[in-house]
């Protein structure tokens, strides 16, 4: 045993699995470090260094072939949905009306064919990407920083404050959610980018919200923080130093499984209209875009975008479980 | 037990009373005027004065009411089952709501149904042979289930089934849009068009019912009491569908009530992908109109099925396990 390859990095980045997290540690996670396997035991051979709670989930989650493939795909997606309408500029929008409806896979022009206005319809896809990506990850942002600070002081210190967010979590859970968000979208005015990805996260991030507050609830009665509160450390401390840590673990499935939630929701909006307008595209406006021509020969337009939130959305949640079993190893 | 139902319901009531404020606040400071021809010269303006009146705006000289006047107001004709007029329809959000509301239940009803039959024992099966063939299907098909929201898959549903096998020898011929006309007088025509959109609403819930169930019946697996059923010489079968699967088919209850509300939203969009005159179809064409009084009813009519599901998920939990007190 002992040998331990260097770590890489995904291209998109496993959350929580960066570097800078590596010097979380407190006595528990030493002591479940020292129980695995193949990790601390390297130091009798003076081989490699003892190896964290953080980079010991990096290497799980990297045998993990389904998940790791995933997360290949999904970086080849997100590095694509980045750099190439960075190159391509405007192509998105330039209209071609002697090429209208081009079918796909004919030429390397338009690779994946042209739609109703003659527009190119991979780099409307890639576009597209954008747009969900970026609501997928600002709107899970928000979730944990809504989510996160209220559920942590709520599970912490108790009281009101823990009996509103539990009230606020019941109002949500009951109304169906996709006109909760159309309602508060309407009401804020108008339909920008910038509103829809505020609405979901003000209206979404109970889930995170709730399960920091079952993770608070249960760490703020262990004793390494009555250790803590012993040697006099303040609350901030404790909620930031002590406790925080040990409770992210669970948080960070949760995010990741909410980013292809988001990219669903977000999707179901624009569907509705009720997301980012044409002529700009997402996945939702293109398939609403389309949906009248599935009958026809132009069924390309609705399975493509159709297909990327798919593929998306699998691979996002391939990845959180991943990272759940790399994190969580006695789940099994 | 009663003092827990009266809280419960009472707590439910609270609920539902926050909740139509949140949102009857929301509905109202919506930018637009349901009637804007106020500029149209043609329009008599007592005429527009009387509309508004009658959509609960404004009073009988045509002062705006502010928005606690007409909270009061809705609320008023709430407790009367009164739930306002539609903007677009001229007709009472209750009656559209009831017009619509036994075509949803059959449907949603159905996909329910569906979703836990073949959810439940496909996770049964999973667990009893884990790592098998079966179970890696199931989480595979599980997975795609999660990651394909109802109205994308309806719409694959419509191109395989109305399109593509429409021109081949198959020719399944699935109704494209078409709507159902033949009412509960023709079964086999309500069946036919029900098939695609009780199917696409029904995965999800067929792959969180069998991950659930698979999860749950996995930990009671590896109870002691399983271990010391076997022990004493109890077939395998008898265990697993006996002593194992009662513990474990419990906390289905709940995961039914929770689904509710997710069924309803997929329905939303699905219903209108399929044309079926439900009131997600209805719903989704108030959320295309902008029609804001329906979109508040059906928000509250959805609301109080989840309360009160919630509700029944509760008590039925405490009658099925006697292990747990209110």
């Amino acid at each position: 045993m002992a040998q331990v390859p260097p770590i890489p990095i995904g291209p998109a980045g496993v959350p929580g699995a960066v570097p800078d997290q590596l010097s979380v540690e407190t006595t528990v996670q030493q002591e479940r470090d020292l129980a695995q396997p193949g990790g601390a035991k390297a130091d009798e051979f003076g081989g490699a260094p003892e190896l964290g709670f953080w980079r010991l989930a990096v290497i799980r989650f990297l045998h993990h072939r389904v998940a790791t493939g995933a997360l290949i795909i999904l970086g080849i997606i997100v590095l694509s949905a980045i750099v190439v309408p960075i190159i391509t500029g405007d192509l998105y929008r330039i209209q071609d009306y002697r090429h209208p409806f081009k079918p796909p896979f004919q030429s390397f022009q338009h690779l994946l064919g042209t739609d109703d206005l003659g527009r190119d319809e991979l780099a409307r896809l890639l576009r597209g990407a954008r747009v969900s990506i970026m609501v997928g990850v600002l709107a899970v942002v928000g979730y944990l920083l809504i989510g996160g600070t209220l559920g942590a002081l709520a599970g912490y210190y108790g009281g009101w404050l823990d009996n509103a967010l539990m009230r606020f979590t019941d109002i949500i859970i009951s109304a169906p959610f996709l006109l909760v968000v159309i309602a508060v979208t309407a009401a804020t005015g108008g339909v920008r980018l910038s509103t829809v990805i505020i609405v979901i996260a003000a209206t979404g991030w109970y889930e995170i919200g709730r399960l920091m507050r079952a993770q608070f609830l249960v760490l703020r009665e262990q004793e390494f923080v009555q250790a803590a509160r012993a040697l006099g450390a303040s609350n901030a401390r404790i909620i930031v130093r002590h406790i925080l840590p040990n409770a992210l673990a669970p948080i960070i499935v949760s995010a990741t499984l909410g980013v292809s939630g988001i990219i669903l929701l977000e999707a179901a909006l624009g569907f509705l209209g009720y997301s980012i307008p044409p002529p700009e595209p997402s996945w939702g406006n293109m398939l609403q875009q389309f949906e009248q021509y599935l009958l026809d020969d132009q069924a390309y337009l609705v399975v493509f975008p159709a297909t990327a939130l798919l593929i998306t959305a699998l691979c996002i949640n391939l990845i959180g479980d991943g990272i759940r079993d790399a994190l969580d190893p006695r789940q099994r | 037990m009663t003092f827990y139902l009266i809280r419960r319901v009472a707590i439910g009531i609270f609920l539902l009373f926050l909740m139509s404020a949140m949102f009857f606040t929301l509905t109202r400071v919506t930018p637009g005027a349901p009637i804007s021809v106020g500029e149209n010269p043609r329009i008599h303006q007592a005429t527009i004065t009387l509309r508004l009146h009658r959509l609960g705006l404004v009073d009988e000289q045509g002062n705006p009411y502010s928005i606690p006047q007409q909270y009061v107001q809705y609320l008023g004709a709430l407790i009367h089952g009164d739930l306002g007029d539609s903007y677009i329809n001229n007709e009472r959000v209750t009656t559209l709501l009831m017009q619509r509301l036994p075509n949803s239940i059959l449907l949603l009803g159905a996909a329910l149904l569906v979703a836990l039959a073949i959810g439940i024992p496909l996770g049964i099966f999973a667990a009893t042979r884990q790592y098998s063939k079966l179970d890696v299907t199931t989480s595979i098909v599980s997975y795609v289930g999660v990651s394909i929201p109802s109205f994308v898959l309806g719409i694959y549903l419509l191109l395989i089934f109305g399109v593509i096998l429409k021109q081949s020898p198959l020719h399944w011929g699935f109704p494209l849009f078409g709507m159902h006309t033949g009412g509960v007088d023709d079964p086999l025509d309500l069946l036919y068009h029900m098939v695609l959109p009780v199917t696409s609403l029904a995965i999800l819930q067929i792959a969180i019912f069998s991950r659930f169930m698979r999860a749950s019946m996995l930990e009671v697996l590896h109870q002691d009491y399983i271990r010391t059923a076997r022990a004493k010489g109890l077939s395998l079968e008898k265990v697993n569908y006996k002593h194992a699967l009662r513990n474990a088919i419990l906390p289905i209850i709940t995961l039914v009530a929770i689904a509710i509300p997710q069924i309803v939203n997929g329905a939303i969009i699905t219903e209108g992908i399929f044309s079926w005159p439900g009131t997600g179809q209805l719903a989704f064409q108030a959320v295309v109109d902008r029609d804001y009084p329906v979109i508040l009813g059906v928000v509250m009519l959805v609301a109080a099925g989840t309360v009160l599901f919630n509700l029944i998920a509760d008590v039925t939990y405490a009658i099925a396990d006697p292990r747990i007190r209110y």
